[in-house]
């Protein structure tokens, strides 16, 4: 019997799945990522203290500050009160993943998820509330770092609710022969995970950095930071290489992605550390660098070092979703 | 399949709380910073000049410092221990205070905690020079403390005028980390000079207090008597004598600063930018007088091998007979503060880059002045040429030829 044989045999589960909830996932993902650059613009421009109250803005509830005043007033005004606007769109979209998955998802792991979406995005609604009621820098510092968190959960969300995830276990039924991908492929899917959040702990360690940090600390976590990217970016052609061998699309590609991904984060790095304190003397070589002026809250510059911020979070998304990926295949073989 | 599917809301809690508690434990909490920190490599320089302890002078002057200049949050400008007008209306009260503290803006796009939110990752808290990312960058940032400047308009011992603080805010100092603040508004501007006169102020007198602490007041391992204990600066007997001394270094350093204005270099009328005088100034910048190329190389091409440090580096090491390449040496001051001795190097004149500003009187006054703290040296100029100085159309001459080799590129 041929593989399309078996396939139109066989009932497609996809067909059952909640398009819905699927697509709300995706809405999330799309939502999720403006929403992290413009948190890191609120950062860049040191604007997280431009409305002193929360969760309301000057006096105002959230919804119902004038708009004139919002688009017309100073731009830090306008960026820190149109990251909570977003925010709240995201906590929105993340309630209706919610009901979604409650009203048409079999898969209770898949519900659950959704209900983790929404406290992870409460909870960093609350915590960007904690940093500015307290005015406090490590506050500021851990919202930075939980909102790759919750996009990465979206992009999980988006993948284990798409049609492919399903039609990976229609192909893997009618093979009948895939063997799961190994111990090593799996821990070399893990890693990339961790590594690339110690790269967001470290650059929000770098970012929001304390008054009195030592220069040895700043200098030794500058040290690791360049050193993990490095490491991390080594380690994805050999992921790539490794999850390639089991002829899945799914998994090569965003494996794939990966090492585009990591070597355009490191080049933003290095323009991130530019913008903010010059040319290095490591690239005195090039000779353009001689005379290189660094400008304060220049547009160009400010959109580089948020860029940074932002590949760093879809760095991690893409590495959970090859991990989720690994596992799904290591299950689906198993199960075969 | 299945009891990993259940399992899965159980593992998520520790990723959520993960990051959160992976951020506490790398950075602690966000306590505001309460106090300057002390100038620890300064006493360290002290007791080794003068061959005496400095631990219980350091600690009094910390005390008498907070009790005249306040703290990073709440700072103060003693005003009523000042004797010239000039020196009270030196800074405004109200810029400090919005220089200071945490960082803010309100619906009005005024901006409050300018010090912390534009200098302190480079300048550290006190303007010490030695912020967080400090160890990283070449130039180190300024330390403020010395009261000594670069890039200035005034003659070299002379401190810079608020124009000059201005100005290198607006343009910044390429090919170093020191940013062009230009999008910043002229306002937020005047405050942040106001803060960096102020911890220049600050440190220069805690500076000069620590040696008067031990030199004139009689501080040792033990406090002097009453009348000259610095504990008075903190109290209500302005008639001791530690009060008076310490009015009089007050009274010093102000008034340099009120004096800047009558201390810029005056700068003749430009002569005419020809081939003979960029020839003549090709002639000067090799000669014996100006010597320029005994640090700069034929033609500025910066290619010498120099082993020279800023004055910065040599307090803690040539200044106290201490090599600054003798590691176990300088460890007591790394120790306290100190950045790693640093070579400086002449600039290289053929890129055409000019940290202090390239038009033509910025030049002027940098030859006739060299540049303060650093082995550029001045140059004496007369109305005659003569033997040991230039004239002011040759200093013109020179400055035509400099700027040659960099418009050559």
């Amino acid at each position: 019997m041929s593989e399309n044989e078996t396939n139109e045999a066989t009932p497609n589960p996809a067909d059952e799945r909640s398009k819905l909830l699927h697509r709300l996932a995706v809405l999330s993902v799309c939502l999720v990522w403006p929403l992290i650059w413009v948190g890191g613009l609120v950062t860049t421009y040191d604007a997280g203290m431009a409305v002193p109250d929360w969760p309301g803005t000057y006096g105002y509830n959230l919804f119902l500050y004038p708009l004139s005043t919002w688009i017309y007033g100073p731009f830090d005004l306008f960026i820190e009160h149109g990251h909570r606007l977003l925010g709240a769109v995201v906590g929105l979209v993340a309630i209706a993943m919610v009901v979604a998955a409650l009203r048409r998802e079999d898969r209770r792991w898949v519900l659950w998820l959704t209900v983790v979406i929404l406290v992870a995005v409460i909870s960093q609604g609350a915590l960007g509330g904690v940093r500015v009621l307290l005015s406090d820098r490590t506050t500021a510092m851990i919202h930075g770092c939980f909102g790759p968190v919750v996009f990465a959960l979206c992009c999980v969300a988006a993948s284990v609710t798409s049609r492919r995830w399903w039609d990976r276990r229609r192909a893997a039924n009618a093979t009948q022969s895939a063997k799961p991908l190994g111990g090593v492929v799996l821990a070399m899917a893990t890693l990339p995970v961790l590594l690339s959040y110690l790269q967001l702990v470290l650059g929000a360690q770098l970012r929001h950095v304390q008054p009195l940090t030592t220069p040895g600390t700043f200098t030794l976590i500058v040290a690791v930071h360049i050193v993990t990217a490095f490491g991390l970016w080594l380690l994805t052609p050999v992921l790539f290489v490794l999850v390639r061998r089991c002829g899945d699309l799914t998994l090569s590609r965003p494996a794939g992605w990966l090492i585009w991904f990591v070597g355009f984060q490191i080049l933003l790095g290095t323009g991130t550390w530019i913008v903010n304190y010059g040319w290095p003397s490591v690239l005195e070589f090039l000779p353009f660098g001689e005379g290189f002026l660094v400008r304060s809250k220049g547009f160009l510059d400010s959109i580089i070092v948020t860029a940074h911020v932002a590949v760093g979070s879809l760095i991690l998304a893409t590495s959970a979703v090859v991990l989720v990926q690994v596992l799904r295949q290591r299950t689906l073989a198993t199960h075969v | 399949m299945k009891s990993t599917v259940d399992a899965t809301p159980f593992f998520s809690l520790p990723i959520l709380a993960a990051p959160i508690l992976v951020a506490f434990l790398l950075c602690g909490c966000d306590a505001p910073v309460e106090h300057y920190p002390p100038n620890e490599v300064y006493s360290l320089v002290v007791s080794a000049k003068l061959d005496a302890p400095t631990e219980l002078a350091a600690e009094d002057t910390t005390a008498a410092l907070e009790a005249w200049f306040g703290t990073p949050i709440e700072p103060r400008w003693p005003v009523e221990q000042m004797s010239r007008d000039g020196a009270k209306t030196l800074v405004s009260l109200e810029n400090l205070q919005r220089a200071a503290g945490p960082v803010y803006s309100d619906q009005s796009n005024r901006h409050f905690g300018l010090f912390n939110e534009h200098c302190v990752t480079c300048h550290g808290v006190s303007g010490g020079g030695s912020g967080p990312a400090s160890l990283l960058q070449n130039p180190y940032p300024r330390d403020f403390r010395a009261g000594v400047y670069k890039w200035k308009s005034t003659e070299r011992g002379a401190k810079p005028t608020r124009e000059d603080l201005l100005a290198i805010l607006r343009h910044g100092a390429p090919g170093t980390a020191m940013p062009s603040f230009r999008q910043v508004s002229e306002d937020d501007l005047e405050a942040l000079v106001d803060y960096v006169i102020y911890l220049s102020v600050r440190g220069e007198f805690e500076r000069r207090l620590l040696t008067e602490a031990v030199v004139e007041l009689g501080y040792e391992e033990t406090r002097p008597d009453d009348d000259a204990s610095l504990l008075t600066l903190a109290g209500f007997d302005q008639d001791a004598f530690a009060v008076e001394v310490a009015r009089d270094t007050l009274d010093r350093i102000t008034g340099q600063w009120v004096d800047a204005d009558q201390a810029v270099i005056p700068v003749p009328e430009e002569t005419p930018a020809g081939d003979a005088s960029i020839e003549r100034g090709d002639a000067l910048f090799h000669g014996r007088i100006a010597n320029c190329a005994g640090c700069h190389g034929k033609q500025g091409s910066g290619d010498l091998v120099t082993f020279d440090f800023d004055d910065w580096t040599k307090e803690f090491t040539e200044g106290i007979a201490v090599t600054p390449t003798d590691r176990e040496a300088v460890r007591p001051f790394r120790k306290a503060g100190a950045l790693r001795p640093r070579q400086i190097h002449p600039r290289k004149l053929t890129e055409g880059v000019y940290r202090g500003g390239g038009d033509p009187e910025t030049l002027y006054r940098r030859i006739v002045a060299g540049i303060a703290g650093t082995p550029m040296a001045g140059i004496m100029v007369s109305g005659e040429p003569s033997a040991t100085g230039l004239t002011g159309d040759q200093v013109w001459d020179i400055v035509h030829y400099v700027k040659s080799l960099g418009e050559a590129k």
